[in-house]
């Protein structure tokens, strides 16, 4: 079974609202506020495995060159 | 703009026609009353034009020029729109010019994370999109203007002012023999982006500008590569700007690209910066290696500005006149297409007492509907394509790496071109019949269907309303036939499509795989009846021939502007 998603829609508005949330913050607390944010994510996900994924998607999207 | 010692028209494959100028009889004294004049002879005011010969009524078109557009410009005609060149009889050459296209790759740091397609099957006569220069575009319908005997262009005529009253609109005209007075009882303004009419009756477009610049650039060039959309962000060779490139016939290729925020625009669009980049782009981005040489270029600022309303007395804005929208998804040409059907179907029907003259007033609200659809989306797409500050530029490129392994994030690297507008709310739709589960709904267009090897559905259409009747075998109940009997003998120009499962008479469509009734949702005995510009007016899934005289006088009353 795969479990639930977020409906594109709502990605996008989390796009849109992190877009100006990140233009309010000092560019030398983007990363800052960019891990604290994967950790506060990752404690609303109840399955480690889900949450290794998505650490290990980024990596590969971090490493595209 | 062109390389130096070009002149505007002097192009590497397309020759310039040159129009002379003709003295009207008003310029003689005579006083002519015209139906309809047109301000504008681009590709929405023509293609206006021809909407209204379709119909019979007559127009005149004023143009300041004495030939087309200086550049490619528009070059991307959406399906819909190529079924609105079907319904005026000049679909043949652009179907045989433009280069049809269904996909497209989107790059990043110049590796392809994203292939998207657009709906198309063989159900459909034409591509999801063609590519063809806007000279061609405008050419081709003029060429069929010509011919039409119901359209005069008059060219090198500029309008200077204009005055409309109760009885009808009167215009100023300056042409190389001297000033005239032109007057009409509707006015069509199709005079672009920069509306003289607008101007002179003191109306302004509303809306906003957005962050950044693009240059778009034409140059000819042999490749093999197909004809696609190419988006390429964050490439090695120009990471702060995002490009374009679309394929075009004779060997165009237009690469649109972004400028910095710190890129004089002057200074960009000088003929050296821009072989600098656009060669760079070549070599590096594209990954051409043969000669080519620079054709034209211009430069481009996305908006998205509106006119309140669309409709003033008896002047109808069309096209740019009325709504400037951002490149991306290629709704520009298109819209304007269709606000040019919008407008002529309706402006025939009142011109020819068969509608009142409130039916003008559903044009405003169909079509400002389609334009702030267009703004719905369009500060996303500008914003994916140009990001405007650090924050978004972050998150584009953030949804582009990972659309490269993960599909939920691909998505973001749609362009979502343009579809067709659905007049759900207007006026003109009736509400939806609840026992439908599929087909298009009221106010959307009629979708097409293969009947056989070169014949479809969409090219039965009547030049009005058309009935597509649902049924067993093509035969229609005695009363159902003479309620439509009834309707035509009135004036009213309606078109019965019989649809059947199984073959019937010599008229009759059969749908040879069921997809026909399948896409329509319908059963023996469902009806849908659309307007002269396809878009459905109402639907019955079962529509009694007791009832049908009745059931149709109020659908097409309210199609028509109401009591």
């Amino acid at each position: 079974m795969t479990a639930p998603t977020l409906p594109f829609d709502d990605l996008e508005k989390v796009y849109e609202h992190l877009a100006i949330t990140l233009d309010a913050l000092p560019e030398a607390d983007e990363s800052h506020f960019l891990a604290q944010l994967a950790l506060a994510l990752a404690h609303r996900v109840p399955d480690i495995d889900q949450v290794m994924a998505a650490i290990e998607e980024a990596r590969q999207g971090a490493t595209l060159d | 703009m062109r390389p130096a010692g070009r002149s505007e028209t002097d192009s590497l494959y397309f020759d310039y026609p040159h129009f002379p100028f003709v003295r009207p009889p008003e310029l003689e004294g005579e006083t002519v009353r015209h139906r309809v004049a047109i301000v504008g002879a681009g590709p929405v005011g023509v293609t206006a034009a021809l909407e209204l010969a379709r119909h019979g009524i007559e127009s005149v078109v004023l143009d300041d020029k004495a030939t087309v557009n200086d550049g490619s410009r528009a070059i991307c005609i959406s399906r819909h729109s190529f079924e609105i060149l079907q319904q005026l009889g000049v679909d043949a050459p652009f179907e045989e010019k433009g280069l049809g296209w269904t996909q497209g790759r989107t790059y990043f740091r110049d590796r392809e994370i994203y292939r998207f397609r657009m709906p198309h099957s063989d159900q459909e006569r034409y591509y999801p999109m063609y590519n063809l220069q806007q000279q061609y575009i405008e050419q081709f319908l003029i060429d069929k203007a010509h011919a039409s005997g119901l359209v005069e262009i008059r060219w090198q005529s500029a309008l200077t002012d204009i005055h409309q009253d109760e009885e009808g609109v009167t215009l100023q005209v300056s042409t190389p023999e001297g000033e005239y007075r032109l007057q009409c009882d509707y006015l069509l303004a199709a005079d672009g982006g920069r509306s003289r009419i607008r101007e002179s009756l003191g109306l302004s477009l509303h809306g906003q500008a957005y962050e950044g610049r693009y240059v778009i650039a034409d140059v000819r060039l042999k490749s093999d590569f197909p004809t696609e959309r190419r988006a390429f962000f964050h490439s090695q060779a120009l990471p702060d700007a995002t490009i374009l490139v679309h394929k075009q016939p004779d060997d165009i290729w237009r690469i649109d690209y972004q400028l910095g925020p710190d890129e004089d625009p002057e200074q960009a669009v000088e003929e050296a910066s821009i072989r600098e980049k656009v060669s760079l782009i070549i070599r590096e981005v594209m990954h051409e290696s043969d000669d080519w040489e620079l054709e034209w270029w211009s430069l481009y600022k996305a908006y998205t500005l509106a006119l309140n309303d669309y409709r003033h007395d008896r002047v109808l804005f069309i096209g740019d006149s009325a709504h400037l929208v951002p490149i991306f998804g290629v709704r520009g040409l298109n819209n304007g297409l269709a606000d040019a059907a919008n407008a002529g179907w309706k402006l025939a029907w009142v011109l020819k007492g068969l509608a009142p003259d409130r039916l003008l007033d559903s044009y405003s609200p169909e079509r400002r509907g389609a334009t702030l659809d267009v703004f719905a989306n369009a500060g996303k797409s500008t914003r994916f394509m140009t990001p405007p500050t650090r924050g978004y530029r972050l998150m584009r490129n953030a949804a582009l790496a990972l659309a490269f392994h993960n599909d939920y994030a691909s998505g973001f690297a749609n362009p979502r071109q343009v579809t067709p507008y659905t007049y759900a709310e207007s006026p003109l739709t009736l509400a939806d019949d609840p026992a439908f589960e599929a087909g298009p709904v009221p106010g959307a267009p009629l979708i097409n269907r293969r009947l056989g090897d070169d014949d479809f559905l969409l090219d039965h259409l009547g030049e009005g309303f058309s009935l597509l009747l649902f049924s067993e075998d093509g035969r229609v109940e005695p009363t159902l036939l003479r309620g439509v009997e009834a309707l035509q003998a009135r004036g009213v120009d309606i078109t019965l499509l019989r649809v059947s499962r199984s073959p019937g008479d010599e008229e009759t469509l059969v749908d040879v795989d069921g997809s026909l009734f399948a896409g329509y949702g319908a059963e023996p005995g469902s009806a849908y009846l659309a307007r002269p510009d396809r878009h459905v007016a109402a639907r019955w899934k079962r529509l009694d021939p007791a009832d049908l005289e009745a059931t149709l006088n109020a659908a097409l009353k309210t199609a028509l502007g109401g009591d």
